[in-house]
């Protein structure tokens, strides 16, 4: 059993909508046209891509495949982090890194091994999708928690500083600017799980039960993930903060421009 | 007490010193004065190490600015700087993280001499339950000057500390700061501290 496929033309036939879209766009002069076929375009070539060659990585179905593949997809979304945060890439590739792989693979592999048990823990079909949504939510909640813990600095370096004159050790004197991060990072995961299926019916429940799982076992999966992506964003955005405390200020307190750009 | 030793720095290709020398002695008092941009600040802020020279040397005490040395030499400071810049919270939460603050934990902030330094700046109880935003920048100073003399660390760098203040308090603080067994470092255009002959007066160009 499984969703009915969908032919070519059917799909197509959803940008009807784009018309009035773009109509509106132009009208209201919101120079957004542009970016949005951009986008669009990106999207369909992109989720192309994904359709063939997961095709291939789940009939191949190689550890180590599989396993190269999670580290190029960290690879990017660390490279999509640091550029959002505009932060420089080459100072800070290696710790975020280590703060996104770790907490993933940790999380990843433990669901597979202890929670849904499946004997080939590196099984691509179970790997790839769960990773890719802790990969893609942790991608965004290290987004916020990081542009927003240097744009604090970034308006208040004097403030940290007087706490510096003032006595205060580096951690003490970032509490504030770390504590309003890591809340503006979790925040958003918080909320949708405290709303979710009032509000949402969030898309991989949507995709079970389209793919003909009961909802019962879409619901159990749906639990699963939403502590996976909330663990993994909590540990990821934690590491990474204490990574650029740690490596973004000199041996003076001072914060290290040549990180930001 | 402090010396700064033939330093150089610049901004962006424009030199703000070069070979610059000045000599504190203990208790001294030392006024400096000069037109605004002239580097008046970055010298404290040379002090604070939150400024690295180019070249040159400078000293607190017997201690070298360096990196090994930074957290000794700020806990001898007290640096009053122009926009007092506390963060955004209560009043009296600011002043708690102060002094919660491992350099500063054995200075209780006792009740007496509190009230005392609060009698002196004229500031009410009050203020401490407000929110730091909520005051003007004559309370705002004085507050910054109410942790100094609690602080009582040995060297004070106080930037223009009497800028908000009105005529009564200023002469007050004179009178309190001129007769404090402290290190002291003004930078002023007020002429209230030009009027004392204990204050030495480095002008600058």
């Amino acid at each position: 059993m499984g969703a009915r496929d969908i032919d070519i033309l059917s799909l197509a036939l959803l940008l009807v909508f784009l018309i009035p879209v773009l109509w509106l766009g132009g009208r209201f002069k919101l120079s957004l046209n542009r970016t949005i076929l951009w986008s669009i375009l990106r999207m369909t070539f992109q989720l192309s891509l994904v359709g063939l060659y997961l095709k291939y990585l789940f009939k191949f179905n190689l550890a180590w495949v599989n396993i190269l593949y999670i580290l190029v997809m960290v690879t990017v979304a660390v490279y999509s982090v640091l550029k959002s945060s505009r932060l420089r890439i080459s100072k800070l590739f290696g710790p975020i890194f280590i703060s996104i792989l770790l907490p993933v693979g940790t999380v990843l592999l433990f669901i597979n091994t202890f929670v849904v048990r499946i004997d080939n823990i590196f099984d691509a079909k179970y790997l790839i999708p769960i990773c890719g949504m802790l990969l893609g939510n942790s991608m965004r909640n290290n987004i916020i928690g990081l542009s927003n813990f240097f744009a604090g600095l970034r308006e208040h370096e004097k403030i940290y500083l007087y706490s510096i004159a003032l006595g205060g050790r580096r951690m003490q004197a970032l509490a504030p600017y770390f504590q309003a991060s890591v809340i503006a990072a979790i925040n958003p995961i918080l909320a949708s799980m405290a709303t979710i299926g009032i509000v949402s019916l969030p898309g991989m429940m949507t995709g079970q039960i389209l793919g003909g799982s009961i909802p019962m076992v879409a619901i159990k999966y749906q639990i699963v993930i939403m502590l996976g992506i909330f663990y993994t964003q909590f540990f990821s955005v934690c590491l990474s903060l204490l990574f650029s405390i740690r490596l973004g200020f000199d041996e003076f307190d001072v914060l290290r421009k040549e990180l930001l750009c | 007490m402090i010396r700064y030793e033939d330093v150089h720095l610049d901004f962006s290709g424009k030199a703000v010193f070069s070979g610059f020398n000045l000599k504190v002695s203990e208790n001294e008092k030392l006024l400096i004065s000069g037109p605004s941009g002239c580097g008046k600040t970055t010298l404290f802020r040379i002090l604070l190490g939150f400024e690295k020279v180019d070249a040159g040397r400078v000293f607190c005490g017997d201690l070298e600015v360096t990196a090994p040395n930074i957290r000794a030499i700020r806990n001898q400071l007290f640096y009053l700087s122009q926009d007092i810049d506390f963060r955004n919270a209560p009043v009296a939460a600011v002043l708690d993280e102060i002094f919660s603050f491992e350099a500063n934990r054995d200075i209780k902030p006792v009740r007496a001499p509190q009230r005392q330094y609060m009698q002196l700046l004229e500031l009410e109880d009050e203020l401490l339950k407000q929110n730091m935003p909520e005051l003007s920048g004559g309370e705002r100073q004085r507050l910054g000057l109410l942790v100094c003399f609690m602080l009582n660390r040995p060297i004070w760098l106080l930037d223009e500390p009497t800028a908000s203040l009105d005529k009564d308090l200023r002469k007050k603080l004179l009178d309190h700061v001129m007769a404090a067994k402290k290190t002291v470092i003004i930078i002023s255009h007020d002429n209230i501290w030009r009027q004392c002959d204990t204050c030495q007066i480095e002008r600058w160009s």
